[in-house]
């Protein structure tokens, strides 16, 4: 059974390794067709720029400084998110009372916001977590006053025949009953995080490594522009798998319905 | 002394533990007011195990959540050792149909049969005691650091079952506790509720719509029929404390008393 499942992950690592290197071939014949600029890095050009970015200081500190913002932004909005949407989700009137405020808001460009907040507080790192907390948190609270909301009848049933007072049912019941949908928020508000603080920094030349992708675009440097590109995609992609993991040990008892 | 009181004591015991007068249930109001029960009256003594037998859908689970205390009837009381109750009751344990969905899947086996312990405030150590000892008597023993998902359905509901004993509440409340397992884990778990009704001495109101399940487990089968559902028999049916699953069905009585139930519901 074990090595079964060892062999199938062999199998699998294969065919991704694989894809991605169908992606990186097509990615060459389009370079050799010529149906591209010129100047646009073929394969062997783009992956010297990643190595010389890795040594390059600059990078580093962008890099730093798009995560900062980035990682900052979402857990504020993490912290906020959860408990607010815990509290409304339990609370069936503040859940109706303000339902439309929470549509109002995560339909919202968050984006949009971005000049408000830079007359605000400048075109600074304060900034660039602001918008992104605030695009983060709603994927957060809808989530968990999803969560929130949903208790099993049966469990409430259950709760209420045995008398559960209010804060042991919060703590052993409700939370861990909302504790997948948290968890789902919490992943998605992570890829928006990135997301966000490159675009930010892209729009407002807030320092961090959307700035750099700008420059090396007016400075007609093409391979590192996708280079930064790639390293963009990567930090998403590692906190995504992150997460993914830390949920997998975490919610042992939920793998039941995804399986 | 002891001769005056004997006279009270006896008055006492006689009285039902569990008492339903008039009770009477509806959802919604004036014309589109849906009347599932009318004036029911049950006298459960303790000790008793009683069926409660009906088609589906004549008001079961409505009466057996009036019974717990989960929604309040329009008229008429239930009262557990003489004490009108407005909302669930601490001499009332609950044992779900739904077994996979009232068992939380994020805590241990052990944890579920303990958690009404712990909402009483029992301390850790007592309370994992009285869990073990009561997944113990529903033939579960060792078993409670498995999850719920890791046992098969008739496991989950031996689970539920201990949990209720765990509660150690007077009357145990049964809703079609059996309806979603195979016939031989049906007669299992049958046979393990008349084994703890015997030992324990809990009282037992069973909710079911199948009359020979109703006929094999109680001391008094109670047949609920029209609508809205009333009372339409009451069955003593003297089979005693030892029932098998093979003889008990093949007495005579048995059949005579599923007659008369199967006649009673057609006839309505």
């Amino acid at each position: 059974m074990k090595t079964s499942t060892k062999s199938l992950d062999w199998g699998l690592t294969t065919q991704r390794l694989l894809a991605v290197a169908a992606l990186l071939a097509i990615w060459q014949v389009i370079i050799w067709s010529g149906t591209l600029p010129s100047m646009t890095p073929g394969v062997a050009a783009l992956a010297s720029s990643i190595g010389a970015s890795l040594a390059s200081a600059t990078f580093w500190s962008a890099l730093a400084q798009t995560m900062t913002a980035a990682v900052s932004g979402w857990l504020i909005a993490v912290a906020v998110g959860t408990v607010l949407g815990l509290l409304i989700g339990s609370v069936r009137a503040l859940d109706r009372s303000t339902s439309i405020l929470i549509d109002f808001g995560r339909s919202f460009p968050v984006l949009a916001l971005m000049p408000v907040v830079i007359m605000l507080l400048g075109a600074t790192a304060q900034m660039e977590t602001v918008v992104v907390a605030l695009s983060c948190l709603w994927p957060v609270l809808v989530q968990t006053i999803y969560g929130a909301r949903r208790m099993e009848s049966a469990v409430v049933d259950t709760v209420r025949i045995f008398q559960i007072p209010a804060l042991l049912r919060f703590r052993r019941v409700l939370l861990p009953s909302a504790t997948p949908f948290i968890a789902t928020g919490i992943r998605i508000s992570a890829s928006i995080s990135i997301l966000v603080a490159v675009g930010v920094e892209v729009l407002s030349q807030t320092p961090g490594i959307g700035r750099q992708i700008t420059l090396a675009q007016q400075a007609q440097r093409w391979d590192s522009a996708f280079a930064y590109l790639f390293f963009a995609g990567l930090v998403g992609w590692s906190i995504a798998s992150l997460l993914n993991f830390a949920e997998g040990r975490i919610l042992k008892w939920n793998r039941q319905n995804n399986d | 002394m002891a001769i005056q009181a004997a006279p009270e004591d006896v008055q006492v015991a006689t009285k039902p533990l569990l008492q339903v007068q008039g009770l009477t249930m509806s959802y919604g109001f004036g014309d589109s007011e849906n009347k599932i029960l009318n004036d029911l009256n049950l006298d459960v003594n303790d000790g008793e195990f009683v069926s409660i037998v009906g088609p589906s859908g004549v008001g079961k689970t409505t009466l057996l959540r009036c019974l717990s205390g989960l929604i309040q009837p329009r008229s008429g009381t239930v009262s557990v050792g003489g004490e009108v109750i407005n909302g669930p009751h601490r001499d009332l344990a609950v044992v779900f149909q739904d077994y996979s969905r009232s068992l939380m899947p994020w805590m241990t086996t052990l944890e579920n049969v303990a958690f009404p312990l712990q909402g009483r405030g029992v301390g850790k150590k007592e309370r994992n005691e009285t869990a073990e000892k009561n997944l113990a008597a529903v033939g579960l023993a060792g078993q409670g650091h498995k999850y719920p998902w890791e046992m098969s359905g008739g496991m989950q509901q031996r689970v539920a079952i201990a949990r209720a004993l765990a509660y150690n509440a007077k009357v145990l409340l049964m809703d079609e506790p059996f309806a979603s397992v195979d016939a031989q884990t049906r007669f299992d778990l049958e046979d393990l509720v008349i084994d703890l009704q015997a030992t324990l001495g809990v009282t037992i109101i069973l909710v079911t719509h199948d009359i020979d399940e109703a006929l094999y487990l109680a001391d008094k089968v109670i047949v609920l029929a029209e609508k809205p559902a009333t009372v339409v028999d009451v069955i003593e049916t003297g089979f005693g404390d030892h029932r098998d699953q093979v003889e008990t069905k093949a007495d005579p009585r048995f059949a005579d008393a599923r007659a008369r139930i199967l006649h009673r519901l057609r006839d309505h």
